[in-house]
C-alpha cells in the first residue's frame, strides 16, 4: 500500500513534469526561432542599407574583426555585384547558400563544412547587394537545453524529498491500521472484547465496527455453545448419577423387592442416558449442517407410521391416540429428518400429558401448504413458559417425566432444515398443548 | 442422623434416598427449592444434601436465603455443575462442601457425617462421652472397650445426644431428630428408647431434666 502510493505519487509527479518539459520545450523553441530570425533579418537588413549607402567602390573585401566569443557561432557575407565585399572571419568565401536563380531573400537552413547553420538572405537592389547571415543551429539548442535545464534542476532535487515526503505520511497515515494489524496478531484466540484504536481516523470506523459485530457475534456463538455443553453435561451426569446410585443401592439392599426396584430404576436410568445420548447425536449432525436428502414423501403416511410405532407407549398410559390424517399430502423433505420430527411431538405429547389423556395428530391443507398439528388434552403448559419451549434442555418444571428438553431443540431445527414454520399454542379442542408445523407448498 | 434431600430428578433422588437410608441416614426428600427452603427453616436437619439445578427456586438461592436467616446446619452441593466458578460461589454462599455428580454413596455419607461432627465442634471420627465411645461411619458403640449391641433408633438417639452433649434436649427436638416424615410417632417413644440406653450403658450417662427434656454428660458427675 505504502509503496503503491509512492510510486504513484512519484510517477505523477515525473509525469507532469515531462509534459511541462515538453511544452515548454516546443515553446521556448518557437519562440526563440522567432527571436533569433528577427535578430537575423534585423542584422542582414542593416547590413543591406550600409552596404548600399558606404561601400565605395573599393572591391577589396573585407574580413570583420570577431568581437564576441559567441561571435564564432554567427556569420555575415555581403556581395557585391556577385562578388564577396565583406565578411565575417568564420564566413566562407563562397556564399552560404547557392544563390543566384530563385533564393535571393529569407530563411534556409543549409549545411556547411558539416555544421547546420540557419542563414537569411537579404537582396538589395541598388548595387545588387546580397548578404547573407548565418547562425549556428547548435547554438539555439544551447540555449534551449539550458533553459530546459534550469527547469530540470529543481525537479531532480524535488523528487527525492517528495519521495521522503509521501513516505512519511503514508506511514503516519497507515499507523492505526498497523496497529490494528498489531492487535489482532497479539490477541489470545478467546479474546473476543471489542478492539479499540487509539486515534483511529475516521475511515476506519465502519472496518472497525464491522470487526466489533463479527467478534460480538462469535464471543455470542462460544457462550451458547459453552452453555449448551454444560447443560449437556449436567444433563448426562444426573442419569449416570442416577444409575450409579440406584447400582449402589441394589447392591447394599437386602429386601428382595426393594432390590428388584433399585435394579429396575438402573434400567430406567441406562434408557434414559441412551435416549439423551442420540438426541444430543441428532442435534449435532443437524448443527454441523448435515444436508437434508430431498424427497416427495406423503406427510400423512409418515404420521400414521410414526403414531403407529408409539400408539403401545401410548395404550400403556391408557392414553387415546388417533390420526387425522385420511388425504395423502405430497410434500418435499427428508423422511428420515421428518419422522424424527413428528417423534419428538407424539412422544412429547404422550410423554407429559396424564394417563387417560387425549393425543391428536392432524395432517390439514392450508392455503400456504401443509398444516401438521399434533395436540393433547395433557396439562398443557402456562402461557409463562410458553415462549421458552424452543431453549435447549429446558423442561417444563414440576412435571414427574424425566424428559431433556432437547426434542424441541430437534423439532425447531429439523422444521428449519424444511423451511417449516413451528408454532405452539393451547389446543382449543383438547385443551392441552397443539404444536402446530406448517410446511411451505 | 436426619437429613434433607433437595434433588429435582426422580431417579437420582430416589437412588439417593434409599441409598442413604441404607446407610443409617433418615432422609426427607423434597424435588423443588421451595419445599427446601420451607423444610431447611423448619425442622432441625443435621445436614441437607442441595441439588443447585432445582424448579422453582434455585438451590444457590435456598442456601443464601437459609443462611440470612440465621440457619448454621451443614449443607452439601450435589450438583452437574463443575466449572470453577459455580464451585467457588456455591462455597462463598454458604455451602460447607461442594460435590460433583455421580458420587459414590459411601463418599456422600461419610462426608455428610464429617459435615455432621465439624459442626458439632468434634474434629475426631468418634464420640466419647464418659466411657461410651460411639463410631458413626460403622454406627457401633463401645463401652470400657466392650461393644454395646443398640437398635437402629437407639443408636440415633444416643447419636443426637452425644452431638449435643451437654445441652438439654427437649422430646420435640429428640424425635425430629429420629424421625422422618410420615413415621408414626408413638407419643412415649423416646422414654421408650431412653430407657433402653439406660438399662444398656448405665443411669449416669443420660439426665432427665423435670419438664424439660433429656440431656448427655460428657463427664462423670462429681459427687
Amino acid at each position: 500500500m505504502q509503496g503503491r502510493l509512492l510510486m504513484l505519487v512519484l510517477g505523477l509527479v515525473a509525469g507532469v513534469w515531462l509534459v511541462t518539459a515538453a511544452m515548454t520545450w516546443i515553446d521556448v523553441r518557437h519562440e526563440l526561432d522567432e527571436l533569433l530570425d528577427g535578430h537575423l533579418a534585423q542584422a542582414a537588413a542593416l547590413l543591406v542599407v550600409q552596404q548600399a549607402r558606404e561601400i565605395d567602390d573599393d572591391d577589396q573585401h573585407i574580413d570583420a574583426p570577431t568581437l564576441h566569443r559567441y561571435a564564432p557561432k554567427v556569420a555575415f557575407q555581403v556581395f557585391h555585384d556577385g562578388r564577396l565585399a565583406l565578411r565575417s572571419a568564420n564566413a566562407p568565401a563562397v556564399p552560404m547558400v547557392e544563390s543566384g536563380e530563385h533564393f535571393r531573400t529569407g530563411f534556409k537552413t543549409v549545411q556547411i563544412e558539416g555544421t547546420a547553420w540557419r542563414v537569411f538572405a537579404a537582396h538589395g537592389g541598388k548595387r545588387d547587394v546580397q548578404v547573407y547571415v548565418g547562425e549556428q543551429v547548435s547554438s539555439r539548442a544551447a540555449i534551449l537545453w539550458a533553459a530546459l535545464r534550469s527547469m530540470l534542476w529543481p525537479v531532480l532535487v524535488a523528487l527525492p524529498l517528495l519521495a521522503v515526503a509521501v513516505w512519511w505520511a503514508v506511514s503516519r497515515g497507515m499507523a492505526p491500521l498497523r496497529g490494528l494489524g498489531r492487535t489482532l496478531a497479539e490477541r489470545q484466540p478467546q479474546a473476543l472484547h471489542p478492539v479499540v484504536i487509539e486515534g483511529a481516523p475516521s475511515e476506519m470506523t465502519p472496518m472497525l465496527a464491522a470487526l466489533n459485530g463479527l467478534l460480538e457475534r462469535i464471543a455470542g456463538l462460544i457462550e451458547s455453545e459453552r452453555r449448551f455443553t454444560a447443560d449437556a453435561a449436567h444433563e448426562l451426569r444426573t442419569p449416570i448419577a442416577a444409575i450409579r446410585a440406584q447400582a449402589q443401592v441394589a447392591l447394599g439392599e437386602a429386601d428382595d423387592a426393594q432390590r428388584k426396584h433399585a435394579l429396575r430404576s438402573t434400567l430406567e436410568g441406562c434408557d434414559r442416558a441412551t435416549r439423551l445420548v442420540e438426541q444430543l447425536l441428532t442435534l449435532s449432525r443437524l448443527e454441523a449442517g448435515t444436508s437434508a436428502t430431498t424427497s416427495t414423501l406423503d406427510l400423512s403416511a409418515l404420521a400414521r407410521q410414526v403414531v403407529g410405532d408409539l400408539a403401545p407407549a401410548a395404550m400403556r398410559k391408557g392414553q387415546a391416540i388417533e390420526v387425522d390424517a385420511a388425504a395423502a399430502f405430497e410434500i418435499a423433505g427428508d423422511s428420515t429428518l421428518l419422522a424424527v420430527l413428528v417423534r419428538n411431538l407424539v412422544d412429547n405429547a404422550i410423554r407429559y400429558s396424564l394417563e387417560n389423556a387425549t393425543v391428536k395428530v392432524t395432517v390439514s391443507r392450508q392455503p400456504t401448504g401443509a398444516r401438521l398439528v399434533v395436540e393433547d388434552s395433557g396439562t398443557g403448559m402456562n402461557e409463562r413458559d410458553l415462549p421458552r419451549l424452543g431453549e435447549r434442555f429446558f423442561r417444563v418444571l414440576g412435571n414427574d417425566e424425566s424428559g431433556s428438553g432437547l426434542g424441541w431443540s430437534i423439532v425447531r431445527r429439523i422444521a428449519g432444515v424444511h423451511r417449516a414454520e413451528v408454532r405452539v399454542a393451547r389446543s382449543p379442542g383438547l385443551g392441552g398443548l397443539a404444536v402446530e408445523v406448517d410446511f411451505p407448498a | 442422623m436426619r437429613i434433607l434431600l433437595a434433588e429435582d430428578d426422580a431417579l437420582l433422588g430416589d437412588g439417593l434416598r434409599a441409598g442413604l437410608r441404607q446407610l443409617g441416614f433418615r432422609v426427607d426428600w423434597v424435588r423443588d427449592g421451595d419445599a427446601a427452603e420451607r423444610e431447611l427453616r423448619a425442622e432441625p436437619y443435621a445436614a441437607a444434601v442441595l441439588d443447585l439445578g432445582l424448579p422453582l427456586k434455585d438451590g444457590m438461592e435456598v442456601l443464601a436465603n437459609v443462611r440470612r436467616a440465621g440457619l448454621t446446619m451443614p449443607v452439601l452441593i450435589l450438583t452437574a455443575r463443575d466449572a470453577v466458578p459455580d464451585r467457588i460461589r456455591g462455597l462463598d454462599v454458604g455451602a460447607d462442601d461442594y460435590v460433583v455428580k455421580p458420587v459414590d454413596l459411601n463418599e456422600l455419607a461419610a462426608r455428610l457425617r464429617a459435615l455432621v461432627r465439624r459442626a458439632h465442634g468434634q474434629p475426631q471420627e468418634t464420640l466419647t462421652a464418659q466411657d461410651v465411645v460411639l463410631d458413626p461411619a460403622a454406627r457401633s458403640v463401645h463401652q470400657a472397650g466392650a461393644p454395646v449391641v443398640l437398635a437402629a433408633r437407639e443408636f440415633d438417639l444416643l447419636h443426637a445426644l452425644m452431638l449435643n452433649g451437654g445441652r438439654v434436649m427437649s422430646r420435640e427436638q429428640l424425635e425430629q431428630h429420629l424421625y422422618s416424615w410420615g413415621q408414626e410417632v408413638e407419643s412415649n417413644a423416646i422414654e421408650v428408647h431412653i430407657h433402653h440406653l439406660r438399662r444398656k450403658l448405665g443411669s449416669a450417662l443420660i439426665q432427665t431434666v423435670r419438664g424439660v427434656g433429656y440431656m448427655l454428660l460428657r463427664d462423670v458427675p462429681k459427687p
